[in-house]
């Protein structure tokens, strides 16, 4: 049987607020025994959901961003909303990434959606009355597969 | 007690300037990063070292900001590399690829 836990946490959408939900994410995935490294990516993933509400959600005014941590299992599904304007995410398009280019044809930009994609096992944009990014991540299993 | 989040300290050797960074590189760092780095590239005359042995966290905000650093760099012809990259953070370098703007392959020099 599963049996879920959740934390919610809610913060201003500022940029000085983004590392108490790391902080706070660092925390939770401790309790479930996930390691350096996987949480790692999760805070990378987690802040630039954060990062992309702070920046686009509410323009010159002020709101908030909740960020709902849920615990299934061995997973943890972790949603970023915010209560502003949606913003456009472009899924379909091609990562921005720089393999194989040269230097002159590189972007500073867009990496975010990519990173969280590259770096979750799944990653959900839903878009109704603001933007929830939903990331979910399974731990790794405990058991020696060898 | 305020709690320096992000660390800049600039080293002038015989050859070439290194600035370390330590902390975290992130959106509320962002704007101090891009003035001191922006003044580095106005003043850049030799080449330009970034050690990142201390850096504890980055994102897509200081990638973005590094790339710019690469480019700017690139086009005033100033050599440019960064050092003792922690591992977890060269996995992001690599994901995204800029590794190799980052880096000289030390062999084919």
């Amino acid at each position: 049987m599963v049996n879920e836990r959740v934390v919610t946490l809610s913060i201003p959408a500022l940029p000085e607020y983004v590392d108490l939900v790391r902080l706070t994410l660092y925390g939770i995935a401790t309790k479930l025994k996930f390691t350096f490294e996987e949480i790692e990516d999760m805070k990378v993933a987690v802040s630039e959901a954060c990062n992309n509400a702070v920046l686009h959600a509410y323009g010159d005014l002020s709101g908030n961003i909740e960020v709902t941590f849920q615990t299934l299992g061995e997973e943890l599904v972790i949603t970023v909303k915010d209560f502003g304007k949606s913003f456009v995410v472009d899924e379909s398009k091609e990562a921005p990434v720089m393999h194989g280019k040269e230097i002159d044809e590189i972007q500073s930009g867009g990496l975010g959606l990519y990173l969280m994609q590259a770096l979750m096992d799944r990653v959900e944009v839903k878009q109704d009355g603001g933007t929830a990014v939903t990331l979910s991540k399974k731990r790794l299993a405990s058991e020696e597969t060898a | 007690m305020p709690m320096e989040k992000l660390s800049l300290r600039t080293e002038h050797t015989e050859d070439r300037t290194i600035v370390h960074i330590g902390g975290e590189f992130d959106l509320e760092a962002a704007s101090r990063m891009r003035a001191a780095l922006n003044s580095l590239i106005e003043q850049a005359d030799r080449r330009i070292t970034l050690d990142i042995q201390q850096l504890k966290y980055i994102d897509s905000t200081g990638i973005g900001i590094l790339i710019s650093l690469a480019k700017a760099l690139h086009a005033r012809n100033v050599s440019f590399d960064v050092v003792h990259i922690p591992s977890h953070i060269r996995k992001l370098f690599d994901m995204t690829g800029i590794t190799p703007f980052l880096m000289k392959p030390e062999s084919s020099i």
